[in-house]
């Protein structure tokens, strides 16, 4: 027993948890086979160390008191569970050597680093949502509460607890394995475990605000995780890759924020507040992943960049035209618009701020890209190297209006204001569309909808872009960007409200490139009185046709969801229908939506009739039964006729046919056409 | 968080079992991500003092050799505790003697 002052036995038992919990775990999943259960039966021990020490105090070897309580935990489950699948007899004997079996496996100290790779392989597995893998593996292989997790990533306690158990429960549901992959899936399956371990480095790196140690505590947890896989994968050079990486980077971090919490760029960091412990031990990775070979990854690529830098004694000594080789090489293996970004920075850099320019011209129209502030504020830099100040000063202050970082939106505003006052050139965008938005004129319905479409050109294009420069390749631009793939009807709308923008400024040629967009699916406009009229008077209506229109009339209820109505949905004493999900499996005309639906004395007189003592099966029945060769759904037929439930198509067909003569088009209307606009009724 | 920790001499000499047992536990701790550094020092060294203008350089060894380092590791670790547990492993493959564990700002 250890006496003297010591901390508070909860830290203590709390810090040798943390230390051993991925071991134990490890090794309770190979003894139980289900991770869930092994984390249970592993947190049984650590809540018996929370109730013993105290009392009997710390023990001499705090891990090794645990890892043997958690293993006994897990022996007596195993006991427990074989004894109620067999006979007491039989159970002596095969307990017995059970028991010799699990024994020698634990003496097998080899396993152990395995089934922590396994273990990790199993968190990260594919078949997991990337922030279920994230939380599961903070979990299991850092040992970290759900309190922790949860501060770590901004989320509440309840959110980690179901991410965690919804993980588990899908590991098992899905039978994933507790094995190393093998080699056809190793690359696969690696590729998920760096990007876990990566994805948590980022989450603490990115993390600017100080008040929460948890956040930044994830940087330390991803680089214990990358130098623990580097000694159990050595041959892996990505792993190595991913480890060099993290550990230069988290070499910057003293140095990457100024006295008052604001980003300060690479170029401009005091290189005497690197951490040269972790840039040698990032060198040291990478010299371990050129030594594993292959062809280098995006990690290894990314570390490479980052060893360019951490070698330049000064920003001015930095190596660009090595960088930009090693991100055109990046941009092949992972061409996201982010490395794509880097990558004309660096070509900005080694070969002049034109080329890096053009490249990022390229980029304006990626919608990934479209809010995202680093594009702005990297085009200020270039255009500002070519002295196009006036262009520099609206890329910054659109990427100050773009960021969410409030440290980071005053940078942006100084590197605007140190371009000086901008040459007077007139009006610009966004006084403009206040103005235009404030006009007396517009009713709040149309000053929405426009507002949205200025809002967007704004964040786009910078609200001190002058009107005078605006030009239609511009807007052309924002409208693909952003509406590129919207419905006609919205493209169509944003148009409209461009055009009335660019009347209004006397700019009529801004949405010269906009073409104006078929709506292939009108509105239906309801059908108005004197047509319904005429409807309802119409000679010899068949009863089933009368009863599905007037009870469209009525109930407002769309077409689909009324002809997938049962008998048994009905409340004819209340004039109403309830339609549950439907129980019987997928099916045509019965929408997985809840139908309620109510109608009025039209339809109520019709009802009876129509469905002439029947109680159960569709409401609105075919003609015909099914020919042979057909086999609808059971849920489409009349278990009593033997008939199927009238189709959409024949429905309308039938609607078409009588309404013809009504029609001046003599097209016939369409069903939908009888639902009542709400405001009308 | 980074902790060094730091040890005196002790009195009884290395056998081969604490050899093994130390390389063991310096391997566990790199590959945990524990360990960042770690070494050991010279007995005595050079001592260099300032008083005023003036600087002395004195060579070992020093009357108080008991209350030198012998060793060092630099570790990163979550927590104080941590840091301690870390510590009492040590102690555990070492025997008898003295290990001081401070927290490392900076840099």
């Amino acid at each position: 027993m250890i006496v003297g002052v010591l901390p508070d036995v909860h830290r203590t038992v709390d810090a040798a948890w943390k230390l051993e919990s991925a071991k134990i775990v490890a090794s309770l999943t190979r003894m139980v086979r289900d991770v869930g259960l092994a984390e249970e039966l592993a947190q049984d021990a650590l809540v018996a160390a929370l109730e013993q020490w105290p009392v009997s105090g710390i023990p001499d070897n705090p891990g090794a008191w645990l890892t043997t309580t958690a293993k006994r935990r897990a022996l007596d489950h195993l006991r427990r569970a074989q004894r109620l699948e067999r006979k007491q007899e039989q159970l002596a004997h095969e307990l017995g050597q059970r028991q010799d079996r699990e024994r020698g496996a634990d003496a097998r100290a080899e396993d152990e680093p395995h089934d922590v790779l396994r273990l990790v392989f199993l968190s990260c597995h594919p078949v997991l949502p990337t922030e279920a893998r994230a939380a599961l593996t903070l979990r299991l292989l850092g040992g970290l509460t759900a309190e922790e997790i949860a501060r770590a990533f901004l989320v509440t306690v309840t959110v980690i607890t179901q991410r965690v158990a919804a993980a588990k429960r899908t590991l098992a549901e899905e039978g994933v394995p507790f094995e190393l992959p093998d080699g056809d899936h190793l690359a696969e399956r690696l590729s998920s475990v760096l990007e876990v371990v990566y994805l948590i480095f980022n989450e603490g790196y990115s993390a600017t605000s100080g008040d929460d140690l948890m956040r930044p505590g994830l940087c330390l947890e991803a680089l214990r995780l990358g130098r623990l896989l580097a000694e159990l994968a050595p041959g892996e050079p990505e792993v190595h890759g991913l480890v060099a990486l993290m550990e230069i980077q988290a070499s910057r971090a003293a140095a990457r924020t100024g006295p008052s919490g604001e980003p300060v760029p690479l170029h401009e960091q005091n290189r005497g507040r690197w951490d040269q412990l972790l840039i040698r031990r990032g060198f040291t990775a990478m010299l371990r992943a050129r030594e594993a070979g292959g062809a280098p990854g995006p990690y290894m690529l990314q570390a490479a960049i980052a060893v360019c830098h951490a070698q330049a004694r000064s920003a001015e000594d930095t190596d660009w035209s090595q960088i930009a080789a090693l991100y055109e090489a990046l941009a092949r293996v992972l061409p996201t618009p982010v490395v794509r970004l880097n990558r004309a920075v660096a070509v900005g850099k080694a070969h002049g701020p034109r080329a890096g320019l053009d490249l990022t011209d390229a980029l304006l129209a990626d919608p990934v890209l479209r809010d995202y502030h680093l594009l702005p504020s990297v085009r200020g830099d270039l255009l500002a190297a070519l002295d196009r100040f006036d262009e520099a000063r609206v890329e910054f202050r659109r990427a100050a209006s773009l960021t969410r970082n409030a440290a980071e939106r005053a940078f942006l505003e100084r590197r605007a204001d140190e371009l000086g006052a901008a040459a007077p050139a007139g009006p610009v965008l966004g006084e403009a569309a206040e103005e235009f938005l404030g006009r007396d004129d517009l009713d709040p319905a149309t000053r929405r909808s426009y507002g949205q479409t200025l809002r967007r050109l704004r964040r786009a294009l910078g609200d001190q872009q002058p009107l005078a420069s605006l030009t239609a390749d511009q807007v052309t631009r924002v409208f693909t960007t952003a509406w590129g793939e919207a419905a006609p009807a919205t493209w169509n709308r944003h148009r409209a409200a461009a055009r009335s923008f660019g009347a209004w400024a006397s700019l009529d040629d801004l949405t010269a490139g906009l073409d104006r967009r078929t709506e292939t699916r009108p509105r239906a406009r309801p059908l108005d009185p004197a047509q319904l009229d005429a409807l309802w008077s119409l000679p010899d209506l068949p009863l089933r046709e009368e009863t599905l229109w007037r009870l469209l009339y009525e109930s407002g209820a769309g077409v689909t969801a009324v002809l997938s109505l049962n008998v048994e949905d009905l409340d004819l004493e209340d004039r109403r229908a309830r339609a549950a999900t439907s129980t019987d499996g997928p099916s045509r005309a019965r929408p997985r939506t809840r139908l309620r639906a109510s109608w009025r004395s039209g339809t109520a007189r019709l009802l009876p009739a129509l469905l002439a003592g029947r109680t159960r099966g569709p409401v609105f029945l075919s003609d015909r039964r099914p020919g042979p060769a057909r086999t609808p759904e059971a849920a489409d037929l009349c278990p009593d006729t033997g008939r199927r439930r009238l189709s959409y198509e024949r429905a309308e067909y039938l609607f078409k046919q009588a309404t013809r003569p009504l029609d001046p088009a003599r097209a016939g209307y369409t069903l939908r056409r009888l639902k009542q606009d709400p405001r009308d009724c | 968080m980074r902790y060094l920790m730091t040890t005196k001499p002790s009195d009884t000499a290395p056998d081969e079992k604490l050899y093994a047992e130390m390389g063991r536990f310096i391997e566990e701790l790199t590959a945990a991500g524990v360990l960042l550094a770690t070494g050991g020092l010279e007995p005595g060294g050079v001592r260099v003092t300032s008083a005023g203008d003036e600087i002395t350089v004195t060579d070992g060894p020093f009357a108080e050799a008991k209350e030198a380092v012998a060793g060092f590791a630099l570790i990163e670790v979550r927590s104080q505790e941590e840091a301690i547990e870390l510590a009492r492993r040590f102690r555990r493959i070492v025997g008898d003697g003295e290990s001081v564990v401070q927290q490392v700002f900076g840099p």
